[in-house]
């Protein structure tokens, strides 16, 4: 034999006979009898454990059932292990969990959405109604006529509102389930009612919205709303008096959901008694009230006034802004073509820019200057300036004071295209002004006659000295002396050397004014002080001295000379006096020194 | 109370709302008054020392099975199927009606009701055609709203039928 391997090797004499084949058997169990009986255990119990899963495989599903029909022990055991085994599953593939909750969850979240838009929608229009249409204004007029609060007038017309009855309607046989009734009022055929629902709900159904999830949602019979809410296996339908919020069909899905809760069991067992249900009765009967909603009327009534209020207001800020912004476009524009040096051809708005156009001088202000002196924010402001040079006054002059700078005690000012000057001004000044206005754009002629000319200081004293020298004559003459003669010569010389410390351009020339004393008439004074003027102007031309134009000028006996006495002062008087003038040689007018 | 939901069913004219009306009110007219859609009414009965709450839904009576609307039919625990015994398509009908009735709602107690017995000598039914109505599970019942003859039993045992077969 080659030897079973689960067997010990036989001895070695080989011989097959049975009284040996006994004899080994025994030999055998006395050395590993133990072993074997343990051997033969393990594997029965081996076998048996295949055998164990087998039965419990078998009986597992009437297990579950029986478990689960004698207490929910085994729902509470499994509870975690389904939860992992769903959250694992989810998370490994969740197409798979999707498509298998897709047919119960589109039509739940459709329903969802329908009902959420629905309340938004019904709420919406409650405001409209009340807050804009006919009978809220009928109301506002009867407020205030009674001198009742709006918002009391609109309760006593339309915010109470009264679930009177509430019904639970078995889905599938219309059955009724339970019923409430508010207490004043007679008791109706609830079952007959109740099965007339459900089928008007089916008829509708099969009629407008065949092979829809969706279904009769709610009525109005005169006064009297229907609404109807549907769960999978109960209808809740409520009469309502009134107006109703869009929050009580919520309430009422709420109740609903509250009976599917407590009464899962009843429910689905249902077969015709409605003895189980005697306890939703107090559910149901929580939702019959009268409801006076004050708070939120008043706040509907109120939302339309203020919505009003905001919106004058806000046309009132907006034709504000819109009438301000003119005013000051316009008052700006105004100023800005005012404005020496600038002249504007094209300004138009835009919505928060200003545009600007036109032609300015350098040496006008800048636009945006002019704008922000006004207050305007300039940063808005775009401009385009193409350059110029304006004949206005004020740009001219502007233009004349950067080519020459007028000294202290002179004013320069224009009128037409003449630069005027005023006050005293050394002569080389005045040679300045002349020669550098002429160049300036905008300046036809220069004015000095309104100027002092002021000497230079050495030929100062040579004009004091002139101005000191009198021509004395006898009463009543107007003969000239020899030394009188002789004085006049003289003054020639006193021209000649303040002439030659003024320059080519000017002119020294003598203002010569004749003097009578007090006695005899006034008239007769004024022709001899004429006569005296005229006798030493002549002698004075004769000699080739400049006098002044016109000449002579006798004043007879106004603004006499001063003197100490009356002898004395009629002695100076009986006189011609001189005073130099000079002036510049080209047309200008004479000036007095 | 237990209630229990019964659907008539069967063509136009039949009697199914003569019946209900002979039943319910113990009254009759012969006034003809087509039903629109379904109309429901109440009849209390004691049936097994057991009061019942009949729920009888008259169907509109149309022309033929296609025409029945089978939503009213759902969640119903028993039938009366009611036949004209003057006009044999009425009979002929049935058999189609209740095709339809046993696909949507399944078998539910069912009853035949041969209406207008008091115009028997006007019944066109024979007998090759009760023989045909025996073959199917209900039972048939000749009624007359007119005298109320059959009408009250046909619909207690219906009664009887649902109660027995309900938990």
């Amino acid at each position: 034999m080659t030897g079973d391997p689960d067997r010990p090797m036989a001895p070695a004499n080989g011989d097959d006979s049975p009284t040996d084949a006994q004899e080994f058997a025994r030999l055998r169990s006395l050395l590993v009898g133990r072993e074997q009986a343990e051997l033969e255990r393990l594997r029965r119990e081996i076998r048996d454990r295949t055998l164990t899963a087998e039965n419990v495989g078998r009986h597992l599903p009437e297990a579950i059932a029986l478990r689960a029909e004698s207490d929910d022990q085994l729902a509470r055991a499994l509870m975690p292990t389904l939860e992992d085994a769903f959250t694992e599953s989810v998370q490994r593939n969740p197409q798979q969990i999707a498509q298998a909750i897709y047919p119960t969850l589109g039509p739940a979240i459709r329903k969802a959405i329908a009902e959420a838009i629905g309340g938004i929608v019904e709420g919406i229009n409650r405001a409209l109604e009340e807050g804009l249409s006919v009978r809220g204004l009928k109301w506002r007029i009867e407020a205030w006529r009674s001198g009742v609060p709006y918002a009391q007038v609109v309760m006593k017309h339309a915010l109470v509102y009264r679930v009177e009855q509430a019904y639970l309607i078995h889905a599938e046989t219309g059955l009724l389930l339970s019923h409430v009734t508010a207490p004043d009022l007679a008791a109706p055929d609830a079952d007959v009612i109740a099965g007339m629902l459900t089928a008007i709900r089916d008829f509708a159904r099969d009629s407008f919205a065949a092979g829809t999830d969706g279904g009769l949602h709610a009525f109005r019979v005169g006064d009297l709303s229907v609404i109807v809410e549907a769960g999978p296996r109960a209808l809740l339908a409520a009469v309502v008096r009134g107006h109703h919020p869009p929050a009580l069909a919520e309430r009422l899905q709420e109740t609903l959901e509250l009976v599917h809760l407590q009464f899962a069991g009843p429910l689905a067992r249902f077969s015709g008694d409605a003895a189980p249900f005697e306890s939703a009765r107090a559910i149901l009967a929580e939702c019959l009230e009268t409801v006076v909603d004050t708070s939120g009327k008043t706040h509907r009534g109120l939302v339309p006034r203020l919505a009003w209020v905001a919106v004058f207001v806000a046309l009132a800020f907006v034709g504000y802004i819109l009438i301000a912004s003119q005013i000051k476009w316009r008052r700006a524009l105004a100023t800005l073509r005012a404005e020496p040096g600038l002249v504007v051809l094209d300004a138009h708005r835009g919505l928060r820019t200003w545009h600007l156009q036109g032609l300015r001088d350098p040496l006008a202000r800048p636009a945006s200057v002019v704008l922000a002196g006004l207050g305007f924010d300039t940063s808005r402001v775009h401009e385009t300036w193409a350059p110029y040079i304006s004949a206005d006054p004020g740009v001219v002059l502007r233009r004349a004071l950067r080519v020459v700078t007028a000294p202290k005690g002179v004013e320069l000012s224009i009128a037409g295209d003449t630069l005027i000057a005023t006050g005293a001004a050394p002569v080389d000044w005045i040679d300045a002004l002349h020669a550098r206005v002429a160049a300036i754009p905008g300046i036809g002629a220069v004015s000095d006659t309104r100027l002092t000319v002021i000497l230079p200081l050495a030929v100062q004293p040579v004009a004091d000295s002139v101005a000191a020298s009198h021509v004395f004559f006898e009463t009543g003459s107007s003969r000239l002396s020899d030394a009188a003669q002789a004085m006049l010569r003289g003054l020639g010389g006193s021209l000649r050397t303040i002439e030659a410390s003024l320059g080519p351009a000017w002119r020294a020339e003598l203002d010569v004014v004749g003097r009578t004393d007090t006695t005899g008439s006034e008239q007769l004074n004024r022709a001899l002080s004429d006569d005296r003027a005229r006798v030493a102007t002549d002698f004075l031309l004769h000699a080739g001295i400049q006098t002044t134009r016109p000449a002579p000028r006798g004043i007879g006996t106004t603004n006499p000379l001063p003197a100490q006495t009356l002898e004395e002062r009629a002695r100076v008087n009986r006189s011609v006096s001189f005073a130099v003038r000079v002036r510049r040689a080209e047309p200008g007018g004479e000036r007095k020194q | 109370m237990i209630q229990k939901k019964v659907c008539m069913v069967g063509v136009f004219a039949t009697g199914k709302t003569s019946l209900v009306r002979r039943f319910v009110h113990s009254k009759f007219s012969d006034q003809y008054l087509s039903t629109v859609g379904v109309k429901i009414d109440r009849k209390p009965v004691r049936v097994k020392e057991q009061d019942v709450n009949l729920l009888l839904w008259d169907l509109e009576g149309r022309d033929g099975a296609q025409d029945i609307q089978t939503s009213y039919l759902r969640g119903s625990s028993g039938v009366l199927y009611v036949v004209d015994g003057t006009r044999r398509e009425t009979l002929v009908q049935i058999a189609e009606i209740h095709e339809l009735v046993s696909k949507s709602i399944g078998d539910v107690p069912s009853a035949i009701a041969l209406n207008k017995a008091d115009l028997t000598s006007a019944w066109i039914i024979n007998d090759g055609d009760r023989a045909e109505l025996g073959k199917r599970p209900w039972h048939v019942f000749e009624t007359s709203a007119l005298t109320g003859a059959g009408v009250e039993r046909a619909f207690v045992w219906l009664a009887e039928q649902m109660g027995s077969v309900a938990s």
